[in-house]
């Protein structure tokens, strides 16, 4: 892939505001080069005036000394500064666009998150932007530094002398013609080894993890196999690519050879016609060894330009995607305190995508206070209505208001605060207990948090723990069971007192005891809110006020548990289902 | 054991290779320590006018010579000796992950996923780096600095010389196994602050429902940032070592050139030595310098990778928790009752018992169905049955046999178990369902599709059966994986079937359908079912109330019902309103 001019634009307007940084470095690394390269003219001098005239002029050798050993310490310096420069620049940079990309991310719509792994969603933000760090760190310094190198050698050669440095120039295209044939066969390589490294890598992971159902069904030998099959891969494509490095960098070797050959034929020539002196011939000979060096680590580089250029294009790719939901031009602020809650779906019409609408013409409306029960198969609507509501997406036509508000009229972030939500599987971040209520808010009490707890139920369990509201949640909270989180989750709703609360098949996944004390929690947590409650065991839905019972995106029914029965309809064949009645009925 | 020694025995089934490789790099060396030489002596040549044309010509063929065979010898070698580790390397992983097939959930349960995977991929990759780098790089070190030094000699240069321009080169190894260290330590803090990153991605946007409902936004873009500000601060902590690692080695090559220059160019001004052995000396001055910053970092990598060694070393002696006897038999369980006698068991690190004197028949082709909260010992029971773990000798008996002297083979292979968590490989779903036997017909996989009441979903996806899952694939919902998983268990139809709460995420109406499946295929065929949902067990032939460990109730539904205890009182929690209906 080329890289194309508007992403590298994007690059360069991050690297703007540290362009004296960058001025910098590359003045460092003239400095820091110099002495490299001025050694082998320096012993020219010290052979040609001094030691092969014979003038046994000690004194100048000793200052050509002093200058040579004045560069080296330049060059230390230097060198130090360069690097510390450049990272600088670099790692402020990267982490700018680290930032800007997670803020970006943050502000996109749930579609996009839908649409996206989170899994690919984390490779932009980590690998792509470390893409970008090696691009600072590696490329630009090879090829200000090598470049340089190059370019101050063949000066320096021109110098010496230039008939025999025009000779050597005859080189600069055989190299180069080498050069880009083998890195562009070295980059498959590397590829195809690295896919088959991180295929071997996932195929272990996998593996440890579902070692007991391996070893249930006892597929151990199968499983051996089918391991031994991608380390054989990886191996054998392994060895290719080390084959093709070896090869290249032997071959860089033979014509580094072939080139000092060639120098001391013709350079000799000249020392016996006496056209050039022996010290020039010298620096020739040193010069021409160190040709080689910068231009196969520039070469190398071209790699990681590749992937640069790609990391770039990706994060950019992120970067152009805007929000589907946005805050309207001008937004109605509702007082928080204010809001009662009551909410009007009206007539509203939804698809995730054009052509297949997953809700038809919904009309509901719902009084403050109100707890509703929302039943419904796999599919018929439940958690999109939710999601309307939310507003993680908005509806094709219709409307969704608040206290008459439209929805999309209300700012996201305030929406946010009037609507809470709980979900079947709570997430909790790495972190205590007490932030992981408050969600790092550090304007919320630590007494306001242990209040909410007391609340929910949760104090109690909370108590139990060693640190207590202190204690560290690891991996999102492993060490707890699913009980457990969830009624850390109802203390957060307490804590941050959403005017309508949303319940998403929140006692799923529990056992019948912990699901009493979740349902307890769940009366304290609706009492005075607007409450919607999604779920699938019919026990938790019983006391609601009225129950919607949803089907391929309609209201089928509604009504209280009572009228609902009454009615002999869907819900009622609902019910009996989840009572096991059927096979009563139909045997 | 053998395993205490991998390498070791690695090395020397290779020997012969190895012995090879070295005599490649060492006759590449010593023919590259002609260089320097060579233009010396051209040098003195040309200075003492004996110059002739044709000797140019020779001279530079020589040069080319020594510079061919250089290249072609010691690439070679050095091949060889790459290859050698990556064999190494293969060799290892495949014993590593066939130890990892024999290991037991015990192990399992202590060992992280993460950890085990840095056996593999760490510390294996840093063996081999060691072995690679130590023969190709000791060897190239050590010959180029003797036969440097033995030119040198050789060649007339004064000894006090010599001595004195490699002085300040000997600080190189020093300063290399000093700041490499610190380089290493430091770099490491870096990775660590790049995966804190990575994790706190990972979290943000698997939360980010969370995070926007509740609109917190800016503080977990400060989260985020806080971290992306550690990486920052860790480089430029880094870089300040690595920069003076980087800069201090070209430093003190200088600075012995510039005792080369300074005293030889004395000694030749005053001709107690040659311009040509001048010429040789700065040359091979510069030749020594990447030697011994070679030596330097063998010893840190060798450092390094003893302890990785060591690791994995130590994995391979873990012993498996769970092993065969000696005259271990297989038996047809299809007619084998299954004996459970005074059977008392607690997890190994534990002085809690998982499960007190239970005592139970389950008679062949007979349904079971056990019922429990969470953490009563429900799935402990099914673990052992499987022989997850060892229960007591003389405590688990399938027909007359003791569990432990069947071998895991003929016990595995005739129970098919559904677990709850519906674990799914990364392969295509016809492959998942058909784990047991890869290459069972089609028609059986699509057979127990439909059982599962999953069919109809797979049949949506665009591949249908060859829809891959998992990363580079889609992803199916709890209730799918577990109806996947189920029809994985299903097509094993094996004499003893268990369900561990294998539909816990399905609803009720699918549920109801698979019930009614499983009792219709498992007639006859003895079953074990564990849920929490009265609906799932009410068929059984037997219910088992299990409770901290033991048994508290057992007896029919209607039996249990009539008793009013546990039982009685979850059916009513989950069939509340149950009055309500009565039809």
């Amino acid at each position: 892939m080329q890289p194309s001019k508007s992403t590298f634009g994007f690059l360069f307007s991050y690297m703007r505001p540290y362009r004296v940084t960058f001025l910098l470095f590359i003045c460092c690394t003239l400095l820091a080069i110099a002495a490299d390269l001025l050694q082998p003219y320096l012993v020219k001098i010290a052979i040609d005036n001094n030691l092969l005239i014979g003038t046994n002029d000690y004194r100048q050798l000793l200052i050509i000394c002093s200058i040579y050993f004045g560069l080296s310490i330049s060059s230390f310096l230097f060198t130090y500064l360069q690097n510390n420069l450049l990272q600088k620049a670099g790692q402020s940079i990267v982490a700018r666009i680290r930032k800007d990309l997670f803020e970006h991310i943050t502000k996109l719509s749930m579609s996009f998150f839908d649409r996206m792994p989170s899994g690919s969603l984390i490779t932009h933000v980590s690998s792509d932007t470390e893409t970008l760090n090696q691009f600072f760190t590696q490329v630009l310094l090879s090829v200000v530094r090598d470049g340089m190198t190059l370019i101050f050698i063949i000066v320096m050669m021109f110098q010496l002398d230039v008939t025999l440095a025009l000779y050597c120039l005859i080189l600069l295209p055989v190299i180069a013609l080498i050069a880009i044939a083998f890195r562009t066969y070295m980059r498959k390589t590397y590829q195809a080894s690295r896919t088959a490294y991180s295929r071997l890598i996932a195929f272990v992971a996998e593996n440890l993890a579902g070692m007991n159902l391996i070893q249930a069904f006892h597929q151990e030998k199968e499983q051996q196999n089918q391991f031994t099959d991608r380390n054989q891969t990886y191996f054998r494509a392994n060895l290719q690519e080390i084959r093709t490095n070896v090869v290249f960098n032997r071959t860089f070797d033979m014509l580094g050879s072939l080139s000092v050959a060639f120098v001391v034929w013709l350079g000799g020539e000249a020392v016996f016609h006496q056209s050039i002196e022996f010290g020039v011939l010298y620096a020739f000979i040193t010069y021409i060894r160190q040709f080689f060096q910068p231009i196969s680590t520039i070469t190398q580089q071209w790699n990681t330009l590749q992937s640069t250029s790609v990391s770039v294009s990706r994060i950019w790719n992120i970067f152009s995607v805007p929000p589907e939901v946005k805050d309207a031009a001008v937004v109605r602020d509702l007082d928080l305190k204010q809001v009662k809650g009551r909410i009007d779906f009206d007539h509203i019409r939804f698809g995730y995508r054009e052509g297949s609408p997953v809700i038809h013409d919904l009309d509901l409306h719902i009084r403050p206070g109100e707890m509703i029960g929302i039943v419904g198969t796999t599919g018929a609507g439940k958690s999109s209505l939710i999601s309307l509501l939310c507003r993680f997406y908005d509806v094709n036509e219709g409307s969704i208001t608040i206290d008459g508000v439209d929805i999309r009229e209300i700012p996201q972030r305030q929406l946010h605060r009037i609507v809470g939500l709980v979900q079947q599987e709570p997430f909790l971040y790495s972190g205590s207990i007490v932030d992981n209520i408050r969600m790092f808010d550090e304007s919320i009490s630590r007494e306001e948090v242990i209040r909410a707890s007391r609340l929910v139920g949760a104090d109690e369990i909370v108590r139990r723990m060693k640190h207590g509201y202190d204690t560290l949640l690891s991996e999102r909270g492993s060490g707890l069971s699913a009980g457990e989180r969830q009624l850390i989750s109802f203390a957060r709703i307490i804590v941050f007192q959403p005017k309508v609360l949303i319940l998403d098949e929140a006692t799923a996944n529990l056992d019948s005891y912990t699901e009493q004390l979740i349902q307890k929690a769940l009366n304290v947590v609706s009492e005075q809110r607007t409450t919607l409650v999604i779920a699938h065991r019919l026990s938790t839905i019983l006391e609601a006020d009225r129950i919607i019972v949803m089907r391929g995106g309609r209201i089928v029914e509604e009504g209280s548990h009572r009228q609902l029965l009454e009615l002999h309809g869907y819900y009622e064949q609902f019910y009996l289902h989840s009572l096991g009645k059927m096979e009563a009925g139909a045997g | 054991m053998k395993a205490q020694q991998i390498l070791r025995d690695y090395l020397t089934s290779k020997w012969y290779f190895y012995l090879t490789a070295i005599l490649f790099i060492v006759a590449a060396n010593i023919i590259n320590s002609f260089f320097p030489r060579l233009l010396g002596r051209f040098t003195d040549q040309l200075d003492q006018g004996q110059m002739t044309q044709p000797v140019i010509v020779e001279y530079s063929l020589l040069l080319l010579a020594v510079g061919v065979s250089f290249a072609v010898l010691g690439g070679i070698g050095q091949y060889i000796v790459v290859r050698l580790g990556r064999l190494f390397e293969f060799v290892t992983r495949r014993k590593l992950f066939g130890h990892f097939t024999t290991l037991s959930e015990q192990f399992y349960s202590k060992n992280g996923v993460g950890k085990l995977l840095s056996y593999v991929m760490n510390d294996v990759t840093a063996v081999r780096e060691s072995i690679a780098m130590g023969v190709n790089q000791t060897t190239n070190a050590t010959i180029t600095i003797l036969s440097a030094m033995t030119m040198m000699l050789l060649s007339s240069i004064p000894l006090y010389l010599i001595g004195a321009c490699v002085l300040p080169l000997a600080a190189i190894p020093w300063i290399v196994t000093g700041i490499g260290p610190v380089v290493r330590k430091r770099s490491l803090t870096v990775q660590d602050s790049l995966g804190k990153m990575t994790e706190a991605a990972e979290e943000q946007f698997g939360g980010i429902r969370v995070t926007k409902k509740f609109a917190v936004e800016p503080i977990m873009m400060r989260r985020f940032g806080a971290a992306v500000d550690q990486i920052r601060d860790n480089q430029l902590h880094l870089v300040r070592v690595s920069s003076l690692f980087q800069a201090s080695i070209p430093f003190l090559g200088a600075l012995s050139l510039v005792v080369t220059v300074a005293f030889g160019g004395y000694l030749t001004i005053h001709d107690r030595i040659t311009l040509g052995n001048f010429v040789a000396l700065t040359l091979y001055v510069r030749m020594m310098v990447n030697p011994l910053q070679q030596i330097g970092n063998v010893i840190n990598t060798m450092q390094r990778s003893r302890a990785s060694l060591e690791r994995i070393n130590e994995l391979l002696a873990v012993k498996p928790d769970i092993q065969e006897v000696e005259s271990s038999g297989s038996i047809d369980l299809r007619h084998a009752a299954i004996h459970i006698r005074n059977l008392s068991f607690s997890y190994p690190d534990s002085d809690r018992y998982a499960l007190h004197n239970i005592n139970l028949k389950i008679e062949p082709g007979k349904t079971v169905g056990i019922a429990g909260k969470t953490g009563s010992g429900k799935t402990t029971l099914m673990k052992l049955l499987l022989r997850v773990y060892d229960a007591p000798r003389g405590t688990i008996r399938f027909g007359e046999v003791d569990i432990r002297d069947l071998s895991l083979e003929s016990l595995r292979s005739q129970i098919s178990y559904v677990p709850q968590d519906g674990f799914l490989f990364s392969t295509t779903i016809r492959d998942n369902i058909a784990f047991y036997h890869r290459d069972t017909a089609f028609d059986r996989v699509e057979d127990a599709a439909r059982k599962a009441q999953i069919y109809s979903n797979i049949t949506e996806f665009p591949e249908q059966f060859e829809t891959k899952l998992g990363e580079r694939g889609i992803t199916l919902s709890g209730g799918q994986r577990q109806r996947t998983s189920l029809a994985r268990g299903i097509i094993k139809d094996s004499p003893i079937m268990i369900l561990d709460d294998s539909v816990s995420a399905v609803d009720s109406i699918t549920e109801k359908k698979i019930i009614n499946m499983i009792r219709s295929e498992r007639r006859n065929r003895t079953t074990l079912i564990i849920a929490h949902r009265v609906s799932a067990l009410k068929h059984a032939d037997e219910i088992v109330v299990l409770d901290e460990g033991r048994i508290v109730e057992r007896g029919t539904h209607h039996e249990l019902l009539a008793h009013q205890g546990i039982y009685a009182t979850l059916h009513a929690i989950q069939e509340e309103g149950n009055s309500d209906a009565a039809l």
